[in-house]
């Protein structure tokens, strides 16, 4: 069974098909790409997956057991991260709590336990900031770990919210524009990184709105267009289909 | 000649530095909010708390020691708030109701049921823990205005609620004759002793919160204030983060309010009115946001400012006014961050002036 299935699911806004009866699938340890024209329902289609709307129709199934209705972060709990469009770190912390932030579930400490700081906690503590500064080593950004994370540079950003969402274990990770106000260096970086992830066992899906990076990096590609699916499969076939050029001609934006 | 004016200036800088590093121990650190591995107890809050021990024995005035114990009180209050409000990034404008559940409970169980004050003391944190959680699992879906306005309501029907049920809370009149509070045949019945008391209970409750505003509750909090949708997209449950923190703060207004009970002997609705809300709201936006120590900061401050402003009757409303805008104009992130920033440039400067003359920058 594939590890994420969504099917024939349709959302409406305001009489918009923002959505239409799209179902696809997501095996496991693959990386996933989602491409399609400006206002295709590539946002939404994430958004209905994390929880953060709700279909008009359809359901979605997540290893098997139905996460339509769920709140978002039970949906997260089950092992779903996620990153943004418009990059969400927060900048109130440092660079290490975001990451220890995103170990919240795997963390046992409760209100009560951690304002008296017993011992347990304290072990706990010092695990989950050792466990986080490998993430950070691992993501390039150990040296700037104890800095706001404001300061860091947009790039950074991005990759930092990639290590937060990394920090939950989790089993798929949306990426929703992970290269978009990239510079071409920082997008090979980070082509190579999420390569690296989906080799550890993790599955990607990951929506683009240039084509350069996803067709590089992707096993599988689905083409959205106004709220349809209108094509799938390997990168260089989905290139290749009449329908998939025709949508993106429309718009006048050839990127491939 | 060059040697001269090295010496000079040498002996100048000494002086500089003295009063600065004093500073230092009395400013709250702006880096507080970014560095993460605070240490457990530094010097500074050791500095606190001598002083916190020796300054009523030093200064042995009545007047003063009462101030000190309703900015305690206050300050515990602020403190609460500074959870919700300061990490969580939530509005409340009913504080003050939690804080008179606290104490006409304390009232209500002392006078007419005749429970120990000590008893009493924890019931009271309990009722208004119960309070908070009922009250906010529904209101805490709202945010910004909302939130506030729906506070604010709270307030106000507690308020109603307290002067028309008279034959519990007394009405308008209110609880006269509530015994101090009583540990073990000790009873809290000087000036000084509440000081100790009040001050006490504060320091232990600093202590919960700075732990926990260091552990995985204080980083949830914080997420929640920058982005709730983030914070949900690492399956952190906002909504029970945010009924958990606002019943803490509750908690910690319970106790106040207890106390509060036990030491003015009397409990009346005007005590805990919408003014009372906004006060503490101005305590922790004037001590400085997202700081433990702030709220404290603002309680003394605001607490001596009231004290200061009696004198003038009529002038005191319109003066304590004027100094809160320009306070807030000049001090717009909290008096205690600014101070606290403005000290680390001026060290920073003092350092590197030193370093450039010895000719090493």
């Amino acid at each position: 069974m594939a590890l994420l299935v969504v099917e024939k699911i349709s959302k409406q806004y305001d009489g918009v098909q923002a959505l239409d009866q799209v179902s696809l699938k997501v095996e496991r340890e693959t990386i996933k790409g989602l491409i399609g024209p400006n206002g295709a329902g590539k946002s939404t289609l994430f958004h209905l997956i994390s929880g953060m709307e709700r279909p008009d129709s359809g359901k979605i199934l997540f290893k098997g057991k139905e996460i339509t209705s769920l709140e978002s972060h039970e949906i997260s709990a089950l092992g779903i991260g996620r990153t943004f469009q418009t990059t969400q770190i927060w900048g109130n912390m440092t660079v290490v709590e975001n990451i220890m932030a995103g170990m919240h579930l795997r963390l046992k400490g409760g209100l009560i336990s951690s304002g008296l700081w017993l011992p347990w906690i304290r072990r706990e503590e010092k695990e989950a900031l050792k466990e986080a500064k490998e993430i950070l080593e691992q993501l390039g950004l150990l040296g700037r770990w104890k800095s706001p994370a404001l300061q860091l540079s947009l790039g950074k950003q991005k990759l930092l919210e990639l290590g937060r969402s990394l920090a939950m274990k989790p089993d798929l990770i949306l990426l929703d524009e992970p290269a978009a106000g990239l510079t071409s260096n920082e997008e090979k970086q980070l082509s190579e990184r999420l390569y690296q992830f989906r080799k550890d066992g993790i599955t990607l899906f990951i929506v683009e709105h240039h084509m350069g990076m996803i067709m590089e990096i992707a096993d599988e590609v689905v083409v959205l267009d106004h709220g349809k699916l209108i094509a799938e499969g390997p990168p260089d076939r989905v290139q290749k289909d009449p329908q998939v050029i025709e949508a993106y001609l429309k718009g006048k934006r050839v990127h491939a | 000649m060059v040697d001269l004016n090295k010496k000079e200036y040498r002996k100048r800088e000494f002086l500089y530095l003295v009063p600065l590093w004093l500073l230092s121990l009395i400013v709250p650190d702006a880096e507080d909010l970014y560095s993460y591995q605070r240490k457990e107890f530094k010097k500074r809050d050791f500095f606190y708390l001598v002083v916190l021990l020796l300054l009523p024995l030093a200064w042995h005035d009545p007047h003063f020691h009462h101030l000190m114990v309703l900015a305690g009180i206050y300050a515990i209050l602020a403190m609460g708030l500074s959870l919700f409000l300061g990490y969580a990034g939530q509005i409340s404008l009913g504080h003050a109701a939690f804080f008179g559940i606290g104490a006409y409970t304390t009232a209500i169980l002392t006078t007419r049921y005749g429970l120990p004050t000590f008893l009493a003391f924890w019931v009271s944190a309990g009722v208004a823990a119960s309070a908070a959680y009922l009250i906010g699992r529904p209101i805490l879906k709202l945010k910004g205005y909302f939130l506030a306005l729906a506070t604010l309501g709270f307030g106000e029907i507690f308020l109603v609620i307290v002067r028309e049920s008279q034959s519990i809370t007394g009405g308008v009149i209110g609880i006269f004759n509530i015994p101090y509070l009583s540990l073990a045949g000790f009873s809290f019945d000087s000036y000084l002793k509440q000081y100790y008391l009040t001050w006490g209970v504060l320091l232990g409750l600093l202590l919960f919160s700075k732990n926990l505003v260091r552990s995985k509750v204080g980083r949830a909090l914080l997420a929640i204030s920058a982005s709730e949708d983030a914070a949900a997209s690492v399956g952190i449950n906002v909504a029970k983060v945010k009924t958990g923190i606002f019943v803490i703060s509750a908690i910690f207004a319970g106790f106040a309010g207890s106390l509060f009970a036990c030491i003015m002997a009397t409990a009346n609705p005007e005590a805990f009115s919408l003014g009372l809300s906004i006060l503490i709201v101005m305590m922790v936006i004037l001590g400085g946001m997202g700081n433990l120590y702030g709220p404290i900061f603002g309680s003394i401050l605001l607490t001596y400012l009231m004290d200061i402003l009696g004198r003038y009757q009529e002038w005191s409303l319109p003066i304590y006014g004027v100094i809160l805008i320009l306070l807030l104009i000049f001090f717009p992130d909290g008096i205690g961050t600014r101070l606290g920033i403005r000290l680390i440039y001026l060290i920073s400067y003092w350092s590197k002036k030193r370093r450039r003359d010895e000719g090493k920058l």
